[in-house]
This record gives C-alpha cells, sequence and structure tokens, in this order.
C-alpha cells in the first residue's frame, strides 16, 4: 500500500485523500483544513447549496455616480440635495430620488445599500477593486468578477461565452484562463463583430484550413501542454462555434421588435440592456454593461438629472422586461459605480470624490425585495448604522446569491492563493 | 576578456586532455622590455611555469607578459601544446622554500582586488581618471613608489607599512581596504606578511619569514551557525545616551509609585545593598554600555556581515551563558573560570584587557559581574529574560518583545524586515509584509490583516506556518519549518490576544478559537428557503455519472443542484432551435431526479410536454417560447410540487388556463406573450388567489 503511494505523484496522492476524505467523512475540504472551519464557512464551501441565482447584470456607473442624486437622498438635510426631491417608491419605507420615477415602482423587487465604502478615491484604482475585490499592484492582474463567475459556475450555453462586457473595455480574465474573460461588445446595435463567415469562404474550405492549422499545432501544443496554450486553441474552438452557432443571433438585438427597443429607451445604455436581457436568456452567465458620463465635478443636479433620464428608463424596463419573462428571479441585477460623491456640492455645483460612502443597488434572483440596508449620518459623510460594505463584500454578496463558493482558492502563476470576493462577507441582510 | 576566453580554454583543455609535444625554448618579454629566455612546461591557473636553459623553473603571472607573449601562450594551450598542472619536479610552493615571490604571489592579489581603483591614470569620456589616492599598484616600482605622502610599504616593518595596515583593519571600519568585497582573506594578508617581512623584493629573496597564518579557518560548524545567525536588516540603531546628570537621563517616576521602587526596577539601577544581583537591571546594562558596541547581534552594514569580534555576543542571557568557541565565559560561582569578569580585571596595557577603548569599567560595575557570578549567575527572576528568544514555559505567557519578535527576527525578517538601502537600491519587504515591530505586525499587508487576535484559525500567520513543508506556500520558505514549539508559541500569542504586551494568563494553546462575533450570525434564513427541495432530494437518489452522461447525450445540460443534492436542473441552451420532443426521452432513466427543466425557444411540443407530466418531483418548468399548446397542460396534471410555471410566447388560451385552475401548487405562472385574455386570467387568479400571474 505505502509503495503505491509513493508511485503516485504529490497531487495525486493529496487529491486522493481529500477524495477520500470527501466521500467517507463527508467533508469537503482538505482534512488539514477541517480543524479550523466554521458552520458558516462550511455552507460556502463548493456545491453545498443550490444557488438563488443564474446570472448577473451588472450595470457599472463610470466617472462614479452621484449616489446622493440616485439611489440614497439624503431626506433629513436638504442643504446637501439642491432642488432633488425624494419620491417614495413600491417599497415601504424605501425612497429614490426624483430622479428615477420609473425604477420607484420596482423598488419591491430590489434592495440598496446605503453603506458601500471603498478605500480608493481615483476612478481607475476604485473600478479595479470594485471589479476584482484585490488593490492593484504592479506584479499581478487579478481577474474581474465575471471572469471568477465564469470560472467557478462554468458554462451553461455551450456555445457562447459564459462573460460579456458590453461598452468600455476590461473584464479581463487575470491570471485566470483567457477563455473566463470577458467578450467586449463595443455598441450594442453592431452585435458581435467579426463573427461572420467570409462570404467567399465556403464549408470545405473552410474546415481544410483549420485542419492545417490544427496540424500546424500539433507539435507545440504537445511540448507545451500548458493551460495558456490550450486557452489558444479553446479560442479558436469557440470561435468557430460561435460562428456557425444560431446562438450567435443572441447578439444581435434588432431581432428585437421597437416596442422592446423603445421600452429600454434608444439610448446605447437602454440597447446594451436589452442587449444583456437577450444574452441572459441564451444562459450568458455574467453581463456587465457600462455607462459613462457620471464624473460630475461640475453642473452636477443638471447632468445626473440627464443622465437618470437614460438609466432610468433603462434599468425599469430591464426589470420589467425579466420579471415579465420569469427571468428575475434567477437573474441578479446590479447596479452601482467605483464610488460615490461628496455630500456638500462644490463652488461649481458639482460633487468631487467621496469613495467613504455610496450605494448599490441589487435587484432580482437572490435578493430581497424592498430593503434599505444601512444608515448615513446627518452630513451624508459616513455609514452611522449598518456594517460598512467594502467592494469585496458586495462581490461576496454576488457570489452567494450565485451559490459560488467564496472559499475556492485559485492560485496565480507564482502561487499565491486568491479566492472570488478576496476576503468580503456576504451581506445576508438583503439577501432571500 | 581574453581572461574570460582563457578560463574557456582551461575547461576545454581540461576536458579534451592529453599528452602534448613538448614547447621549443623562446623569449618571453613583458610590457616593460625586460626579456627571458625559456620554455613552457605548464600552468596553474593563470600563471605559467617556465624552464629555463639550467631547468630552474619559475612562475610567471600570465598578465605580466607582452601582448604578443600572451596570444603565444593562448595559443599553445588552445592547441594543447601546454600541459595543465605543474611538472611533477616542481616543488609545490617554491615560495615557501624561497620566500614570497612579487610577480607571482603578490601582484595577482593587486591586481584582482586593488587595481580597479590603483591603476594607471586612463581617459574615461575625455577625462583623465587618476589612480586614488595618487596611488598605482600595477607594477613593483609604483607599488614600492606610494604617493605625495611617501611609501606605503616598508620593507621589514608591517607596522611601518600603511598597505599591510589598511587591509588588517578591523573589517567594519571605515579605512579598510579594499572598500568593496570582502576583506582579503588571513591567506593572502599572511603572503604580504611575509612579503614585507622578507623585504618586499620584486624577486623573492631567498630570506624566509615564518608563517604564522592562523590555521583557525572557522571549522564547519560555526560557519553554519554564524550563517544562520545573519539577518539582513538595518544595523542597530545607536541608542542615544544621556549625559549623566541630564535631565533626559532621569528614570521615569509613574504617578502613585515611590521613587525608591521605580528607580529599583529601572535598568542600570545600582543594586541596593543586600539586594541580589539581577542580571535585567543590573548586569545587562553595564555589557549594554560598555560591551555591545563590539559584542552585538551580527547584522548587515553595506553588503557586508558584521559579526560580533571573537563571536562573542553580550545582548542577551543565553548568549552571554553561550560564550564562543574558546569554551564558555561566564561559569557560576567561579570567578577564574568566568573570562568575562578576568578580563575586566587584567592591567591596562595587557593585551586581553577589556574593555579595550574607552577606559576600565568603574570598580564598582565590576563588583556587581562579580557578585552575580558568585550568586549562581543565574537569570533575571520574575523576568522573561530567561526565556528570551527562546520558547516561554507553558504557564507564561507569550511575550511579543521577548519571544516572538526574536523567532521573526531569526527566521522572517530577512524578507519581512525594515527596508534598507543596498547598492544604491532601496530593499523593500517582500509582499509589503513588514514583521520588525508590533505595530507592522498587526499592519498586515495590502491583503489585509494577518493577525486576528484570538482566532489562530483567521490569521494567516499561522495558517502559512503550519502549511505541510512542501506545500509551496509554506512560510519560512527556506530552511526548515518551524518547530513544534515555534508554532505552538505564534497559536498561544493569537490565542492570548496577540498585543504587545504579554496577556495576564497564559492561554491553552489547544482551547478552541475564539472567533468574532459577527462570524456566527453568517448563514441567515437560506435553509428554509430551500426545505422544498431538500424534502424532495431525499425521495430522489444520487444520481450516477453515468446517468447524467446520458441525460446529457439529448443535447441538454443536466447539472445537480448542489453536490449532495439528487436533484437536477435539465436544459437545452446550446443549439436550442434544434432540440424536439424526442430529446426528452433522454430523460427517462433520472425522471426522479429532474426538479428543473427549461425546455424555453426549443421546438418541444404538446407530446414532449407528457415526458415532462412523468417527472414527479419536478418544480419548475419553463416552456418559454415554443408551441406548447393548452392540449399540452393536461399531462401536467400529476405534478404535485410544480410551483413555477412559464408559459410566456406559447400557444396557450383562456381554454389551457382553465387546466391550470387545479394546479393547487403553482406560486408563479408566466403568461406575457401567450393567447390568455385578461379574462381567463381574471378567472385563473380567482382560483389560484396565492399565485403570482403575470401576462
Amino acid at each position: 500500500m505505502m509503495t503505491n503511494f509513493q508511485n503516485v505523484d504529490e497531487y495525486g496522492r493529496r487529491e486522493f485523500i481529500a477524495q477520500a476524505a470527501k466521500s467517507c467523512l463527508g467533508v469537503g475540504l482538505m482534512p488539514m483544513a477541517g480543524s479550523y472551519i466554521h458552520d458558516s464557512v462550511k455552507a460556502l464551501t463548493p456545491g453545498a447549496r443550490p444557488a438563488a441565482a443564474r446570472h448577473v447584470i451588472y450595470l457599472n456607473m463610470t466617472g462614479a455616480m452621484s449616489h446622493l442624486d440616485t439611489f440614497a437622498p439624503q431626506i433629513d438635510n436638504p442643504k446637501l440635495m439642491h432642488d432633488v426631491r425624494a419620491i417614495p417608491t413600491s417599497a415601504d419605507g424605501v425612497v429614490l430620488s426624483e430622479n428615477l420615477p420609473l425604477t420607484a415602482k420596482h423598488m419591491h423587487n430590489a434592495s440598496i445599500i446605503k453603506t458601500m465604502v471603498s478605500s480608493q478615491g481615483a476612478h481607475q484604482q476604485a473600478s479595479y477593486l470594485m471589479h476584482t475585490s484585490y488593490l492593484q499592484r504592479g506584479t499581478i492582474v487579478h481577474p474581474t468578477f465575471g471572469s471568477w463567475v465564469a470560472k467557478l459556475s462554468g458554462q451553461i450555453n455551450r456555445t457562447i461565452p459564459m462573460n460579456v462586457k458590453i461598452g468600455g473595455g476590461g473584464g479581463g480574465a487575470g491570471f485566470l484562463e483567457a477563455k473566463y474573460g470577458a467578450l467586449p461588445i463595443g455598441r450594442p446595435g453592431q452585435g458581435l463583430a467579426n463573427s461572420k463567415m467570409a462570404s467567399y469562404l465556403d464549408d470545405t474550405m473552410f474546415q481544410n484550413r483549420i485542419a492545417a492549422a490544427e496540424k500546424l499545432n500539433v507539435n507545440f501544443t504537445a511540448e507545451y501542454p500548458q493551460k495558456q496554450v490550450r486557452a489558444y486553441s479553446d479560442l479558436y474552438r469557440d470561435a468557430i462555434k460561435l460562428m456557425k452557432s444560431e446562438d450567435l443571433n443572441a447578439f444581435d438585438i434588432n431581432k428585437e421588435p421597437d416596442s422592446m427597443k423603445e421600452l429600454y429607451g434608444e439610448t446605447n445604455f437602454g440597447q446594451g440592456c436589452l442587449l444583456a436581457r437577450r444574452l441572459i436568456e441564451h444562459k450568458v452567465r455574467y453581463v456587465e454593461v457600462t455607462r459613462g458620463g457620471w464624473d460630475t465635478h461640475d453642473d452636477n443636479f443638471n447632468r445626473v438629472a440627464n443622465n437618470c433620464v437614460d438609466i432610468d428608463k433603462a434599468l425599469s424596463g430591464l426589470l420589467l422586461d425579466l420579471e415579465m419573462r420569469g427571468l428575475l428571479k434567477e437573474t441578479l441585477v446590479v447596479l452601482t459605480s467605483e464610488f460615490g460623491r461628496t455630500p456638500v456640492p462644490n463652488g461649481r455645483d458639482g460633487r468631487d470624490h467621496w469613495p467613504y460612502c455610496f450605494s448599490a443597488f441589487l435587484a432580482g434572483g437572490g435578493i430581497k425585495g424592498g430593503v434599505m440596508y444601512g444608515d448615513v449620518d446627518e452630513t451624508g459623510r459616513s455609514p452611522i448604522a449598518g456594517k460598512p460594505i467594502k467592494p469585496e463584500d458586495l462581490n461576496a454578496t454576488i457570489a452567494y446569491a450565485l451559490g459560488l463558493p467564496l472559499n475556492d482558492v485559485q492560485y496565480s502563476p507564482s502561487g499565491r492563493p486568491f479566492t472570488i470576493a478576496h476576503k468580503g462577507e456576504p451581506l445576508f441582510d438583503i439577501l432571500a | 576578456m581574453i581572461r574570460r576566453g582563457l578560463q574557456k580554454i582551461v575547461t576545454f583543455v581540461l576536458l579534451f586532455f592529453s599528452l602534448q609535444a613538448e614547447e621549443p625554448f623562446r623569449v618571453f618579454k613583458t610590457p616593460s622590455g625586460k626579456s627571458f629566455e625559456g620554455k613552457v612546461v605548464g600552468y596553474e591557473g593563470k600563471t605559467f611555469i617556465l624552464t629555463n636553459k639550467s631547468s630552474q623553473l619559475f612562475q610567471v603571472p600570465f598578465n605580466a607578459l607582452s601582448t604578443s607573449d600572451k596570444a603565444y601562450l593562448v595559443e599553445a594551450v588552445k592547441a594543447n601544446r601546454i600541459p595543465k598542472g605543474r611538472p611533477d619536479s616542481t616543488p609545490s610552493h617554491t615560495a615557501e622554500a624561497q620566500g614570497v615571490d612579487f610577480h607571482s604571489q603578490i601582484m595577482p592579489i593587486l591586481q584582482e582586488r586593488c587595481n580597479d581603483c590603483h591603476k594607471a591614470p586612463y581617459e574615461d569620456n575625455g577625462r583623465t581618471k587618476k589612480p586614488k589616492a595618487g596611488l598605482r599598484f600595477d607594477t613593483y616600482n609604483w607599488v614600492m613608489k606610494g604617493n605625495d605622502g611617501g611609501p606605503v610599504i616598508e620593507p621589514g616593518d608591517t607596522d611601518a607599512s600603511i598597505l599591510f595596515e589598511v587591509i588588517t583593519l578591523p573589517s567594519d571600519d571605515d579605512m579598510i581596504m579594499p572598500p568593496k568585497g570582502d576583506p582579503l582573506t588571513s591567506e593572502q594578508i599572511d603572503l604580504f606578511r611575509r612579503w614585507i617581512l622578507e623585504g618586499a623584493t620584486e624577486k623573492p629573496s631567498g630570506k624566509v619569514a615564518s608563517a604564522t597564518v592562523a590555521k583557525k579557518e572557522s571549522t564547519p560548524a560555526s560557519a553554519e551557525e554564524s550563517k544562520d545567525d545573519q539577518i539582513h536588516k538595518a544595523p542597530p540603531k545607536k541608542v542615544v545616551s544621556f549625559r549623566p546628570g541630564s535631565f533626559f537621563a532621569h528614570v521615569v517616576v509613574p504617578l502613585g509609585v515611590s521613587p525608591d521602587e521605580a528607580l529599583s526596577s529601572s535598568q542600570g539601577s545600582k543594586p541596593k545593598p543586600g539586594e541580589p544581583i539581577d542580571f535585567d537591571r543590573h548586569v545587562l546594562p553595564i555589557l549594554e554600555n560598555r560591551c555591545n558596541d563590539c559584542h552585538h547581534a551580527p547584522f548587515d552594514r553595506s553588503g557586508r556581515l558584521v559579526n560580533p569580534k571573537a563571536s562573542l555576543r553580550f545582548d542577551t542571557y543565553a548568549q552571554v551563558m553561550k560564550g564562543n568557541l574558546d569554551g564558555p565565559v561566564i561559569v557560576a560561582n567561579d570567578l577564574e573560570k568566568s573570562r568575562l569578569y578576568s578580563v575586566l580585571n587584567l592591567p591596562e596595557d595587557d593585551d586581553l584587557f577589556m574593555p579595550p577603548k574607552g577606559g576600565p569599567v568603574d570598580a564598582e560595575q565590576i563588583d556587581v559581574i562579580k557578585r552575580w557570578i558568585e550568586e549562581g549567575a543565574n537569570p533575571s527572576k520574575n523576568s522573561v529574560s530567561a526565556t528570551k528568544g527562546g520558547i516561554p514555559a507553558a504557564d507564561e505567557p507569550v511575550s511579543f518583545i521577548n519571544h516572538i519578535l526574536p523567532l521573526f527576527e531569526s527566521r522572517c525578517m530577512e524578507c519581512h524586515g525594515e527596508p534598507y538601502v543596498k547598492n544604491g537600491r532601496t530593499i523593500k519587504p517582500r509582499a509589503g509584509l513588514q514583521l520588525n515591530s508590533h505595530e507592522w505586525v498587526m499592519k498586515g499587508n495590502l491583503d489585509g490583516t494577518i493577525v486576528t487576535s484570538g482566532d489562530h484559525t483567521d490569521s494567516a500567520l499561522y495558517q502559512v506556518i503550519m502549511l505541510p513543508d512542501d506545500d509551496p506556500e509554506i512560510m519560512p520558505p527556506k530552511g526548515e519549518p518551524l518547530t513544534e514549539e515555534q508554532k505552538t508559541m505564534v497559536k498561544r500569542w493569537i490565542l492570548e490576544g496577540a498585543s504587545e504586551q504579554p496577556a495576564a494568563e497564559a492561554a491553552d494553546p489547544n482551547a478552541p478559537p475564539k472567533p468574532k462575533a459577527k462570524k456566527e450570525l453568517v448563514v441567515g434564513s437560506v435553509e428554509k428557503k430551500v426545505s422544498l427541495l431538500e424534502m424532495l432530494s431525499k425521495k430522489a437518489s444520487l444520481p450516477s455519472k453515468t446517468q447524467l452522461l446520458a441525460a446529457e447525450k439529448s443535447g441538454a445540460l443536466v447539472t445537480q443542484l448542489s453536490e449532495r443534492n439528487s436533484l437536477v436542473r435539465a436544459e437545452f441552451s446550446s443549439f436550442a432551435s434544434d432540440v424536439n420532443d424526442a430529446a426528452l426521452g433522454a430523460f427517462g432513466n433520472i425522471k426522479n431526479n429532474i426538479s428543473h427543466l427549461d425546455v424555453s425557444r426549443t421546438k418541444v411540443s404538446d407530446v414532449g410536454l407528457r415526458a415532462a407530466g412523468s417527472m414527479p418531483n419536478l418544480t419548475w418548468l419553463s416552456a418559454r417560447n415554443t408551441i406548447v399548446s393548452d392540449n399540452g397542460l393536461k399531462s401536467l396534471s400529476s405534478l404535485q410540487y410544480l410551483s413555477y410555471l412559464n408559459l410566456s410566447g406559447t400557444k396557450v388560451s383562456d381554454k389551457g388556463l382553465q387546466t391550470l385552475s387545479t394546479f393547487k401548487s403553482l406560486k408563479e405562472i408566466y403568461l406575457w406573450g401567450s393567447e390568455v385574455t385578461d379574462k381567463g386570467v381574471e378567472s385563473l387568479r380567482e382560483s389560484l388567489p396565492s399565485a403570482k400571474i403575470l401576462f
């Protein structure tokens, strides 16, 4: 027996022990780790519970949305609010700013976290933190949250990518395999660029070319059997699958009736949300839609009101559409930005950067409806009630709703351990 | 260039060594024009062995020859004409017989270690670079000439030879030469000494000075030991010493403490008459004040490790008692064998008198040391000093300063120390983690804190030292893993609260961790929500891998709801439009397992729904955007757990809703885009009042 063990290589032996422990003792982790797992952590182990939500639509307000003039109006201090009023919503006790009248009708399906905090006050770094749960640094590129979701939850639709980003770049897989990175779509109306087979190329010719390419690659892949190399051939294979797939239609919002386009608003962001819904229908796991234009250092109140016309229509349209199609229960819609803006307007009627307190909107799958989490002091400067929710906590909450293992460790090439939401803790107050 | 080329050739020759034809006699020249007739009989390193016609052997350094001779020799070596090594008849150390030879023994050292700075003036960027201090060591004459300040070599007198003085300075002296790299080895220094004593001649003088180079090359054990002790950290900061009588030199007396008490417990206080000597309070301050300048912990200064003199460290009780290779310096109750004590009492002009600088130690202080030895040379009582740098007793609370920090110092700070400057570059601690003070340890790094007080399970610090020793993440990454005692000590320190001051009571290392309260409210009401699924899960047996794979033949994706849940979700997502009723037949084997079925966007029709109707545990069915119609719904009537039914975009009409009105388990019904009317939905709402109906 002992010699058998020694013949097996190190990893295989450990895996065997872990497997044996799993099947005989009912523990899900390495036996070594068993001594310090709390009950709470056990609930987070891989596959321990059914997922509440299966898809995420992440609406990213880049440039930092003014939380006061949108989802977290400061009702008790009108001085901070200029002329913006708060309006009641479909949920008791939840108010939104008057800039979001349509979204207000959906608040019974949504929760708002008022106590978001970030440690980063510059756009790029804060956005990196929101997307990866880790601080940006020179030595490593962390996977974005969408890539983590793709990696840990797997593909439902085998022909189209799991992770799509509409408008704006980024969304890379970091040190994970490239296939988990976001497929970028520049403009929703144009669908997936360069995805049609060229007209002069018939199928036999195409197959011949693919076969030739594979032949050329045989030696290389045999010599370098790393996952990064495999990722390349995976990429080709997926691309070919996608080119020939009818699922390609998922990317074509021109297949939608005009009434639908009207529902979401004929803006770039509205159409992006429409495309996101189409993709979710085709079982894409994670779609991020980006909307810029929030860096309102001057003329904040007019600019936010203008932006809100756009996002209010798109967000409410998205929530309504998902609800009618019976998809809202399994789709988690998140709307937030990298940080908030100063409670006290500056001299140019603008608001500056404020990472100490901002808000996040979550609706749909796995989320309790009509919850306003936490409270902010009178000056709007910092949370006074409820836990401060860090970006990693928000990501942990989303990951929990998706049933993903928060403690699944992925190793970077240098052997450092990383998890989907760093050390974030799910906010159970808003989870259904 | 040539040097490197030659080295290559040497290796080459080494590999393909064979017997050669003998070299002819020829005339060799030096760059200065001197000539010598001889033939090459061998070489060793960069020294060539020549013989003249009367068979006397000479050693000639390669670099002392003219360019053409060098080229010739390189050729000869390349062509394998010159045998490697000395001819057997050559005494392996001609120098020992004849005295030190400047060209073959001294010059190579000068070339290697001195000529970077002390060489002929040369042009650099259009500027003439002069040798440092006006000293040139490139020929014998220049070496002997010295500089404006006079010669640096005084033949026959090492004490008067400045060159000899600077190479023998202590390695931490500012004036030591060479200033870069390690000091010269003791053999090299001995060569210089002998050469000078023999008259500092160019050719061996024939006089032979006695070789006194101490053969005390440190034994392997001590070499290893000093390596272990090596700590790459900033040099210790000089303790500010205040002028006696200065305001700052006064002992701070806390409120409510009598001045006498404060004074007696302060460090460096004089023992009261009759009071036993306490090492920490009475002896250590004396050692720190008078001995630690030389007998300190090793530290790194500008790339060079500065070791304590005579390998003696007087910074902790353990080190004082350890002594050095010559034995202990303190023997309890025995003043004669306690060398630390005896060197203090030597006559001041004795070579071994200590301390060598700053005058003798006060008689009063010597008396303290004497009494301490006579009283048994004990460690301090009621002080952690006894276990400082070691492992505390089981009932002794772990002290950060005395136990944890010394451990970090010896095992962690090489990488996780204070940032320091080396070769003009700031070396930062690895992973941004600095472990040289309590504050830094608690601060952690960019990834968060590494210590959670009271909970070792949440402390990365504890986790990384507990990893199996073949784990790539284990800390320390070099050397042996920490010992069990050390691991337990760290664990105890965390359990005791991980504070800088020792806790009031020692913790039981086997006690369960005390996680923060907030951890416990994790996991809310999720369990209740899935209770129906849990219940159904028990009704079906876990599907086997084969069963799942067979079901996936249909093109469906079949996944378990969770690892130990026997229920599965079956869905057609890829190429949905190619899927028809036949595909559902593949689910026959797992029909008890399917709780979620998604046939949306497929060609599944009323016929296919019959298969769905035979899945007893089905709770969730989506037939969105299919041609399913009223007739198909009838086959679903036996599903007693069906709670979600999505019929949006189907052909279902009011007639079908009448069928649905008997499905009491339904909670959500989606009818948007189907053929139902307000009226039909109205009556359905009456029969299913608690269901959410969207159309």
